[in-house]
């Protein structure tokens, strides 16, 4: 259902950049408190490089927790951006634009947080330079290539500058208004980011055109990147209920569900703190929501695929281990959980319009689903872990311990404060693309009925 | 300035309602050509060949191993024309203008899914029992499968209740978005059209019940085909290729025989628009726009066939267990590599070259070019998969008793029954098609109206472009 | 040699953008040597403008031949250089290599593609000419680089046309 609002450019201008050029009441108090949590968390990283990894609940046989739990978790959430800027920017589906210029924010700083928890969880990180990079120390060793733990920092260093590139070109015509809309050391800042940036038709085809290329360029390297992950665990035959074929699609489909429902909560918030109810509209939330159905069913048939031939092979150890996954305390807790929040409970309510265009149901179910997700990653590494020797002696349940609850609350902090911070110099919400909309729809008339139409050129 | 105000009529050549009505439905309409004529009856004969080819496999038959030709034959056919529908239901669900004129040539493949279960019988007698060794090994042993404890039997029941459902709902789908041409053709046709044509509307007059009706029958059986094919090549692929290979244990199968299932469904509508420009007079229709929207989809699930495969095949060969090991040496580096790598540039490599080029995907002849070698080169890979399945662990050892496959079979070459058996069925396949397309137009007429209605050339300023109405 | 002037028409509806653009062609003025500035992006010659070519798709070709290239050197010469068997694999393994290629040609093509839209597109060029801030406003500006013998001919046709006002520079 469409649900156009007619507005200039003066207003839209006037609108959107209510942040940049004048600060909320809210955001100052907001980011404070942020960053108190944030330099918390950095502090927990100082005591933990100090006391060493025994700080945390790792020990053997568990060694990957929370930390590696939380990197996926963040990486997942990177999908998002991709998935909406470049996925419908090809499909040319016109919901997409107040959405896109966050979204791909939310991928980069994501994908700038979940880094962080690889590096901290090596205990001295300053020495996994060696190992990413052939700087040869006369340790007689190199990179390994062949280990997709080095595969890991090419693909994810690939997303991020990627991600932070498109971002940039996409934002070079708004840094132009800002340019004419600010005076003193912002005009100058404004003015050297813009490039120079006029509006004439060349630039505006480029804009076009990069938009395209570019979708089309991250596309696989979004599909890749998760799946590289994905394989940090799938290739090992050595760990019960990893190695298996399905992580990579899997990871990725639920990568996509938890980044879009990120970006659900991140646009209802959007709307809320900014009063931009003319460009967050219900409709974008019914679509999105559509989206997700599609992106949870399909999430569902791996998930199912998954723990299907996670029995298959009828093999006792791999049995087990689902038996304890499923049925065994604490597990069984999480994993009910995990499904109620992941699928049972959101998914089912998204079928029902009224759900769909209420923007706190919205908001809380998003929420939900991001809860699920992150305990679908704890509940596809520790498990396995805590089973991977056949010998009982070595099989102990991993406690969280507070340092790593700590670093967990750090992450999102951190998150929302960037966010925030950007949100402070430059627009959440494309201004041309906003613009772009009302010149390329309008109104036509069917007999007696009146409905919206979009400009499409011709090739 | 609102932009209606910066609108302004344009010439509008797109044929008229009147003219696409009696190039569809009515008067000028054309009888089958000789040449079409002559093809059918090709066809026809092929398919007899084939027949005979199924006859004189059950004669001359040493075991399991024979059929897997059949097996890839058919999971051949399942391919491509179960998986055409998905052109015409995926992008009708994200309310695509494009697909109008080519959805009717994508649903028709639903028509040959009813084939194929009625075929699949045969082969039914040579698929082993769960408990095919029962009497020797004890009740409790048997091969390893999806179906875990269920009754010995249960791939048998399952598979065929699985295919019929999925024909019967493809039919269907198929059906009902034909319904409005059927009363074009009640309306405006002859003979023995015009009465079939009032048969099939089934008192369908257009009223604005009948279209809601209409669009919310389309909506659930596109939606239930979606479903039941994702579903059928679950358990086809499980059934007739994983479990029959000790050690094979590959979660992502299914799903990589299914996303190959969605590439050859999209070369198949895109011959289909080739063949309808070239012989079927639909010029005017289906142009190079269509195929550009076609061939990007193809380009993205030939990507994502690679992209499946070397998921797998990653996992395998990393992990450098023994079935690993045994899995990779019978799929891609054992008795089949010259066959892995011809499907490797067949499916992967050539149409990728061909695709990545704006103006070859831009134009009417690229994808269909890159159409054909996508289809030849999927026939190659079930002939990989299943051929391998079927000879991968003779008749006379104990299937449900060795977990990891210890000796490679030999190359299985096809003999003269297996020629017929791949020639003949598809061309029954194809024959089925065309027939139905005497009664039914190759271009849904009436989605090309609805077209006509909210799309429409105008001039902005001083460019042409193309208003579309959303009217959801 | 006569200095190049820049001459900007500033109009409040793209109409009377549209007409300046007839005006100067039917002036004389060649195409490319006029432009139009919106704010928001229009129908590609919705001002009957110079519709501008492009050789973007170059660039990614190139930075991925360069990103496969360091890829192959990385993978090769960090395995070639010191020679350890690692879980029964060769040392130099083809499909574990592959994924590093893949990602640094990605790499390479996007690095490229980005360098190319800002060089393709004339920037950074910090001197902006004539311009007027009211064009990120919704209005629309139509820019003529001329010599200074046609610079009254250029202000006149913009005149006619409706311009709200004329700057030079």
């Amino acid at each position: 259902m469409q649900q156009r609002r007619i507005l200039d450019e003066f207003t839209i201008n006037r609108e959107l950049l209510r942040g940049n050029l004048a600060t909320p009441k809210w955001w100052l108090p907001t980011v404070l408190g942020l960053l108190v949590v944030v330099l918390f968390g950095f502090t927990l990283m100082g005591i933990m490089f100090n006391r060493g990894l025994g700080v945390t609940g790792l020990s053997r046989p568990v060694y990957w927790g929370l930390f590696i739990t939380t990197f996926v978790f963040w990486v997942g959430i990177s999908h998002a951006g991709i998935m909406i800027s470049a996925i419908l920017r090809l499909t040319q589906a016109e919901w997409r634009r107040p959405v896109t210029r966050a979204a791909e924010l939310l991928t980069v700083f994501s994908l700038l947080t979940a880094l962080f928890f690889p590096l901290i969880h090596a205990g001295r990180p300053w020495r996994i330079f060696y190992w990413i990079t052939p700087y040869d120390f006369a340790r007689g060793i190199f990179p390994n290539a062949r280990s997709p733990l080095v595969w890991d920092p090419f693909a994810i260093g690939t997303y991020l500058t990627g991600s932070t590139l498109f971002l940039y070109v996409a934002l070079l015509p708004d840094l132009g208004v800002l340019r004419d809309r600010t005076t003193g050391w912002k005009r100058a800042f404004y003015t050297v980011a813009s490039l120079g940036w006029r509006g004439n038709p060349r630039q505006w085809r480029l804009q076009t055109v990069a938009g395209i290329l570019l979708s089309a360029l991250m596309l696989p390297i979004f599909v890749s990147v998760h799946s590289i992950v994905s394989w940090d665990f799938a290739v090992t035959p050595a760990v019960e209920g990893w190695h298996s074929t399905v992580f990579a699609p899997y990871f990725v489909v639920g990568a996509v569900h938890s980044g879009v429902s990120a970006v659900v909560t991140m646009m209802a918030l959007m709307r809320w703190l900014w009063g931009w109810d003319n460009y967050i509209r219900p409709e974008h939330f019914d679509a999105l929501a559509r989206l997700l159905i599609v992106v949870a069913c399909a999430w569902l048939a791996l998930t199912f695929a998954e723990l299907i031939f996670g029995v298959y092979s009828l093999e006792a150890p791999e049995r087990a281990l689902r038996e304890m996954q499923m049925f065994e305390w604490p597990w069984n807790l999480l994993f009910i959980i995990f499904f109620l929040t992941g699928f049972a409970i959101p998914v089912p309510l998204w079928f029902f319009k009224r759900v769909r265009n209420n923007i706190a149901m919205m908001f809380w179910t998003s929420i939900l689903v991001n809860i699920g997700m992150w305990l679908e990653r704890f509940l596809i590494i520790v498990p396995g872990l805590s089973r991977k020797q056949p010998f009982v002696f070595t099989w102990d349940s991993y406690q969280v311990s507070p340092l790593e609850w700590g670093l967990l609350l750090w992450s999102f902090a951190w998150v929302m404060m960037l966010m925030l911070l950007f949100s402070k110099f430059f627009p959440l919400i494309p201004l041309f693309e906003t613009k772009e909309s009302q010149v390329f729809t309008t109104d036509v008339q069917i007999g007696r009925v009146t409905m919206p139409a979009v400009i499409r050129e011709l090739d | 300035m609102a932009t209606s105000s910066l609108i302004t009529d344009a010439p509008d050549d797109r044929p008229s309602n009147i003219e696409s009505t009696a190039l569809l439905a009515g008067e000028g309409r054309t009888a089958a050509g000789t040449g079409l004529k002559r093809f059918m009856w090709l066809l026809a004969a092929l398919s007899v060949i084939g027949f005979v080819g199924i006859v004189f496999r059950f004669i001359n038959d040493d075991g399991r191993q024979d059929w897997g030709f059949y097996a890839a034959t058919l999971a051949w056919m399942l391919t491509i024309f179960g998986g055409a529908p998905m052109v015409a239901i995926a992008p009708a669900l994200a309310k695509a203008d494009w697909v109008r004129p080519v959805a009717r040539i994508a649903s028709l493949g639903a028509i040959v899914t009813a084939i194929i279960a009625l075929l699949m019988i045969p082969l039914l007698f040579k698929f082993p029992a769960l408990t095919e060794f029962s009497e020797v090994l004890g009740d409790d042993v048997r091969r390893r499968s999806i179906w875990f404890d269920s009754p010995s039997y249960a791939p048998h029941f399952w598979n065929v209740l699985i295919l019929l459902t999925l024909a019967l709902v493809g039919i269907a789908m198929a059906y009902v978005m034909a319904i409005p041409d059927f009363a074009a053709i009640r309306d405006h046709g002859t003979g023995w059209k015009q009465r079939w044509g009032k048969k099939l509307a089934r008192g369908f007059y257009g009223r604005p019940q009948q279209w809601e009706w209409l669009k919310m029958r389309i909506g659930i059986t596109g939606a239930l085909y979606f479903a039941m094919l994702l579903y059928t090549n679950f358990t086809f692929s499980l059934d007739f290729a994983v479990s029959l290979v000790p050690g094979w244990k590959d979660s992502l199968f299914p799903f990589y025989h299914t996303i190959s299932t969605f590439q050859a469904g999209i070369a198949f509508t895109i011959i289909g628009v080739w063949a309808a420009r070239r012989w079927g007079g639909m010029n005017k229709y289906v142009g190079h726009e269509e195929m550009w929207s076609l061939g990007k989809f193809m380009l993205a699930t030939t990507l994502l066939w690679f992209y499946f495969f070397y998921s797998s095949f990653i996992v395998f060969w990393y992990g450098r267990s023994e079935s690993d090991s045994a899995t990779i040496k019978l799929l891609v580096s054992g008795p089949y590599i010259y066959l892995f790598w011809a499907v490797f540039f067949l499916v992967f490599i050539i149409p990728w070259w061909i695709m990545i080029w704006n103006k070859v995907r831009d134009s009417v002849w690229g994808p269909p070019i890159a159409a054909f070698i996508i289809l030849f080169g999927l026939f190659l890979d079930r002939i990989r998969i299943y051929v391998s399945s079927w000879s991968a662990v003779p008749d006379d050892l104990e299937l449900a008793t060795t977990s990891i496959l210890q000796e490679m079979p030999d190359t299985m070459w096809p003999d003269v029954f297996d020629v017929f058996i791949m020639v003949g069925l598809p061309a029954l396949g194809l024959l089925s098609i065309l027939l139905v397309t005497r009664l039914v137009p190759l271009v849904s007429l009436w989605e090309v109206q609805q077209s006509r209605l909210i799309t429409k050339p105008v001039r902005f300023l001083r460019s042409h472009v193309k208003l579309v109405g959303k009217p959801d | 040699m006569a200095a190049s002037n820049s001459v900007l028409g500033l109009y409040d509806t793209p109409d009377a953008g549209a007409n300046a653009m007839d005006g100067l062609k039917s002036a004389g003025f060649e195409l490319g040597t006029f432009d139009v500035l919106t704010g928001t992006p229009y129908p590609e010659g919705a001002f009957g403008e110079y519709v501008p070519q492009h050789r973007l798709f170059r660039f990614p070709f190139f930075g991925a031949m360069v990103g496969l290239t360091l890829a192959i050197l990385f993978t090769a010469g960090t395995q070639l250089a010191y020679p350890v068997v690692t879980g029964g694999k060769p040392i130099l393994a083809v499909f574990a290599m592959l994924i590093i290629a893949y990602e640094l040609t990605m790499l390479g093509a996007v690095i490229a593609t980005v360098v190319g839209i800002i060089f393709e597109s004339r920037l950074p060029n910090l001197n902006l000419g004539a311009y007027d801030t009211r064009i990120t406003e919704g209005y629309i500006g139509i820019v003529v680089e001329c010599e200074d013998d046609r610079l009254e001919e250029a202000r006149g046709v913009l005149q006619t046309a409706g311009a709200l006002e004329i700057k030079t520079a």
